[in-house]
């Protein structure tokens, strides 16, 4: 399988020199094409710090990172820009709409940056996306008038709508009850076995236990992984188990 | 508590505060600042006319006098407390030279007088009365406004020389606005050069109730008395010497209340923008059980604190502009007598000011009470209504670009909060244009017209001659034959008797002629055209209760006629009250004779001027151009200079309003740019969204700014010109100036501002604003 992105030796701190804090400690990581992984830690670990470094939305202090064979640190912010738009797709914890655009405008913004919009093709595309996510009937619907899980399936919507190669979700679940983020999880899982990688970042060994490879931070580091079989709804229970142990034995 | 609350918050948004205490100083300092001038004035007025005695009736009369007959009315008048009658010696301009200037090119009527005896007193500008001695003269003040001489110069008066002494303060004739100028001599020195020029009395009066003033007018009226000139009465007196700084003062009042709807503006804007980044703490301390009252001091508690700071500061600076102010007023009316009242008023105006702004603070503090403390802690923000633009899609979007689309989306749906921003630049677009339109219509050629002159390029003037009538056609008759005059009109002023309504006569002076050759602008109707019809002036259609479709009754040659008032017309001259009229008449005497001409050539007037000066020395050719230059020059001056300046002052309160502004919307959408530039957005991409929100809001305001100075501005402007006697006014609008130059300005500032304010919104750093 070929590499999405390499990160080596990461360092990134902040605060001023005495009270420094170093939020990535030299960390390396490397993701694969269609792989589904996901980041575990305690608040503070530096697992969104990694997050926004591999991604782009946020330069380091030390290291690099590679994607498709390009160093980050090497681009320009408007070429940084024009690859998280056209390779990379991002759900976050809060959802992040833009209040005066209702569903399907949010949802095709990435799509028509800075062009008028190509024909129809595009809001055929974010309907399809929607009825995928079974959202289909909040096309119209201000981002306020539905509830927090139809918001994070309309953030995913968004995040795929330039067929990304890889997305980031950041705590995706967070925000959501059990029965909503289950079927988030659900989705995430149907990406990914359409083909597309993908990086979740979460505390939830629930969220976790749907991934095939999780890795561990604390205090900035890397300290250890593990990997699971594909993911099959039987064997949640045992997978839930294997994480928290290994998160008992490191002492998250 | 609260002062570590405030202290902390204005530490982290120091330019907002700066910005916003800044335009509570600049509204506290001028609306200070026009109360202290208001008192200032009027009470310099009213010490100069005190002092100085100013008469109360006077009738200007050349020719013939009976002196006795005069003084027998005075003393059998019941009103008449003091009567005299002062010689006022017309000098030819020509013959009066002051240091190195002589005042050939003048148009004033400069006269020579002695100190009078019992009142109307001319006063030196320590505020004494004149006493001059043998060879010293005393100047009008205007002569040293304009430069044209100071103290120790010689002066050369019809070959006679004098001692520039002094100058002085006359109530009557202060005013450039005024056509007559009196230098005083010593009585020895009068009878030396009493030959050299005509001689013009000035019949003087002072009633012991002012408010006899009319019941006297009429009295004098019909008793038939000297009456050839005009007539001028206190009350026009003190309009006349408080009209110059007076439209000062209108200005900065008209400056200061936009002003201080602009720091209003800016307050409920910044309000509005923390109400909403403080959305949750608000809910939460509501939900916590604080009342209402108390969140609202927090708040209250700041924004008094900077009403507070920029009231004091405009105190101050109030102070420093105070002098540079007055001194106009102190130069041509002296100290006034209630300078601690004014200051006293002017901490009035600056209280007010302050408790304005926290009235304000409070009312807008309002929507506290509806604030749901659930919906604040659960979404974080208001849930405004997105009004208005829901049609508006990006999916069905076709025409604009999306920065462009997202932009003017923006404005759409958040309308009350760049409410603000329009009417703030509304309001400087308002500022720009008007007192810039009020410019190209009193420096146009046809203003003129408004004043009661009709355009022509000469003007003679023939007023103490033998046969009148027989010069005026010599000089008809010149210009007839002369290639280089296109056109032009002898009109003859008599005075006829009038009957009014109540059986009583009175007299008026009409000008009999063609008046459709040099038109008047006509407030209603128009020129008379038949020998039955009749134009009054505003002044004295006002006076007799007519308007047009009116009849008045004369006595022409012996019987009486009733003529229609046909047309109504401003007219500041000869005291106002003329009237016009086409008819012809034998039987008056005439009182003065103009000649109006135009030329093929404007740019033979110096030439004419000089040839029909020299060839009817009996007449005063004067340039219309230097006319208009000479009386209303000094004004179109000032309004030029205070065009300008509100040109200046819109443009930078413009500016940084749209920085402002800016600053505050970017870091209301932190958010939201931080999860554009997630998703790819460039910093040039919100840039953009940011100037098309700008611009879309700029051309709105430039479209109801310009409609709005049009109509509601030509209203105040019409106003103000008004308190010259016009009656109807609009604007002459230099189309270039007002349609091109004006908006372009605008729109450079503010999108200047613009992209100064909003350069910082592209480099949001993602990372700090998308929080888990």
């Amino acid at each position: 399988m070929k590499k999405i992105i390499v990160g080596e030796n990461m360092e990134k701190a902040f605060g001023e020199d005495a009270e420094k804090v170093k939020v990535l400690n030299g960390v390396s990581i490397e993701i694969y094409e269609g792989e589904f992984v996901s980041v575990m830690g305690p608040s503070g670990s530096g697992k969104s710090s990694l997050m926004f470094a591999l991604s782009g939305m946020d330069s380091i202090d030390g290291g690099k990172v590679v994607y498709g064979g390009k160093e980050l640190s090497g681009l320009k912010e408007n070429e940084l820009a024009d690859l998280r738009r056209s390779e990379m797709g991002f759900v976050f914890q809060q959802p992040t709409l833009l209040k005066n655009l209702n569903i399907l405008d949010n949802i095709i913004l990435p799509s028509v940056r800075g062009n008028r919009r190509k024909g129809t093709k595009i809001t055929e595309k974010a309907k399809a996306l929607m009825q995928k996510t079974s959202i289909s009937e909040l096309e119209t619907r201000g981002i306020t008038q539905v509830s927090g899980g139809q918001l994070q399936r309309a953030g995913i919507c968004r995040a795929l709508m330039n067929d990304p190669k890889i997305i980031f979700g950041d705590e995706p679940t967070g925000a959501l009850n059990s029965k909503s983020a289950n079927e988030i999880m659900d989705i995430f899982s149907e990406i990914n076995t359409d083909g597309t990688a993908v990086m979740l970042v979460t505390h939830d060994a629930k969220v976790a236990a749907r991934t095939e490879r999780i890795m561990f931070m604390l205090d900035g580091k890397i300290v250890s992984e593990m990997r699971l079989p594909k993911y099959d709804r039987t064997d949640v229970d045992v997978r839930i188990k294997k994480i928290t142990e290994k998160m008992r034995e490191i002492g998250i | 508590m609260y002062f570590r609350i405030i202290r902390n918050d204005i530490k982290k948004s120091k330019i907002i505060y700066i910005i916003m205490t800044l335009f509570v100083a600049a509204a506290a300092m001028l609306v200070s600042l026009a109360a202290v001038l208001i008192i200032n004035l009027t009470g310099s007025i009213e010490t100069l006319m005190k002092t100085a005695e100013t008469p109360h009736f006077l009738q200007m009369h050349s020719g013939a006098i009976d002196t006795n007959r005069l003084e027998e009315f005075a003393q059998r008048n019941e009103n008449a407390e003091e009567f005299q009658i002062i010689i006022f010696l017309n000098i030819d301009g020509a013959q009066i030279v002051l240091g190195d200037n002589s005042l050939a090119k003048n148009i004033q009527d400069n006269g020579f007088c002695t100190q009078s005896s019992s009142f109307d007193y001319v006063l030196d500008l320590e505020g004494n009365i004149i006493n001059a001695s043998d060879g010293e003269l005393y100047v009008p003040i205007c002569y040293m406004k304009d430069g044209t001489t100071k103290v120790g110069d010689r002066a050369l008066i019809c070959g006679k020389e004098f001692t520039v002494v002094g100058f002085l303060r006359d109530s009557q004739m202060n005013s450039t606005l005024a056509f007559s100028k009196r230098f005083i001599i010593s009585e020895t020195d009068f009878s030396a050069l009493k030959s050299s020029g005509s001689i013009e009395y000035l019949i003087e009066f002072r009633l012991n109730d002012l408010s006899k003033l009319s019941a006297f007018e009429t009295a004098y009226t019909s008793a038939g008395l000297e009456a050839n000139g005009p007539t001028v009465t206190y009350p026009l007196f003190k309009m006349i010497n408080a009209l110059t700084d007076g439209m000062m003062i209108g200005v900065i009042l008209l400056v200061s209340l936009l002003i201080v709807a602009v720091a209003f503006m800016c307050i409920r804007f910044t309000l509005l923008a923390k109400i909403e980044d403080d959305y949750r703490e608000i809910g939460v301390m509501k939900a916590i059980g604080l009342r209402v009252s108390d969140i609202k001091r927090i708040y209250l508690a700041k924004y008094a604190a900077i009403a507070a700071s920029g009231c004091v500061l405009g105190y101050a600076l109030s102070f420093i502009f105070k002098g540079m102010l007055l001194e106009n007023i102190r130069l041509y009316m002296g100290e006034s007598g209630s300078a601690t009242f004014a200051s006293l008023l002017g901490i009035v105006g600056i209280l007010l000011v302050f408790l304005a702004v926290t009235v304000f603070v409070n009312s807008v503090l309002r929507r506290f009470k509806s604030l749901s403390a659930a919906e604040a802690v659960r979404f974080g923000t208001t849930q405004e209504k997105v009004s208005g633009a829901r049609h508006l899609t990006l999916s069905k979007n076709r025409l604009f670009n999306t920065n462009v689309f997202l932009g003017v989306k923006d404005v759409l749906s958040k309308k009350r909060l760049y409410v603000t921003m329009l009417a703030v630049l509304v309001i400087s677009t308002f500022i720009i244009v008007v007192p810039q339109n009020l410019y190209s219509t009193i420096s146009s050629k046809d203003f003129i017209k408004y004043m009661g002159v009709g355009e022509c390029d000469i003007r003679l003037d023939i007023q103490q001659a033998d046969d009148l009538p027989g010069k005026a056609v010599e000089i008809s008759n010149a210009m007839d034959k002369d290639s280089s005059i296109s056109k032009n009109v002898v009109l003859t002023t008599k005075a006829f008797k009038l009957i009014a309504d109540d059986g009583t006569a009175a007299g008026m002076k009409i000008e009999l002629g063609d008046h459709s050759i040099f038109p008047v602008n006509y407030s209603g109707g128009s020129a008379p055209v038949k020998a039955d019809e009749i134009a009054l002036s505003a002044l004295n259609a006002k006076e007799l209760g007519k308007k047009v479709g009116d009849s008045v009754r004369l006595v022409i040659g012996g019987s009486e006629k009733s003529l229609t008032v046909c047309g109504i017309y401003s007219d500041i001259t000869n005291g106002g009250k003329t009237a016009k009229a086409v008819f012809s008449d034998e039987s008056a005497d005439t009182m003065w004779c103009l000649i109006c001409a135009k030329l093929s050539d404007e740019s033979l007037v110096d030439n004419k001027v000089l040839e029909y000066a020299e060839i009817f020395d009996y007449a005063k050719v004067s340039d219309v151009n230097e006319y208009i230059l000479q009386t209303f020059g000094s004004t179109v001056a000032s309004v030029k200079k205070a065009s300008v300046a509100a040109t200046a002052a819109a443009l930078i309160i413009s500016a940084l309003i749209t920085v402002l502004f800016m600053r505050m919307l970017i870091a209301k959408d932190r958010g939201s740019v931080a999860a554009m530039k997630a998703l790819g957005f460039r910093g040039s991409d919100i840039t953009v969204q940011y100037i098309s929100r700008s611009a879309f809001v700029l051309i709105a305001s430039i479209i109801v700014g310009t409609v709005l100075s049009n109509t509601l501005g030509e209203l105040l402007a019409g106003a103000v010109i008004s308190s010259f006697g016009t009656s109807s006014f609009s604007f002459i609008i230099n189309p270039l100036n007002a349609y091109l130059v004006c908006p372009l300005l605008i729109i450079c500032a503010v999108l200047a501002a613009t992209f100064l304010g909003a350069s910082g919104a592209g480099k949001t750093k993602i990372s700090e604003y998308i929080k888990e």
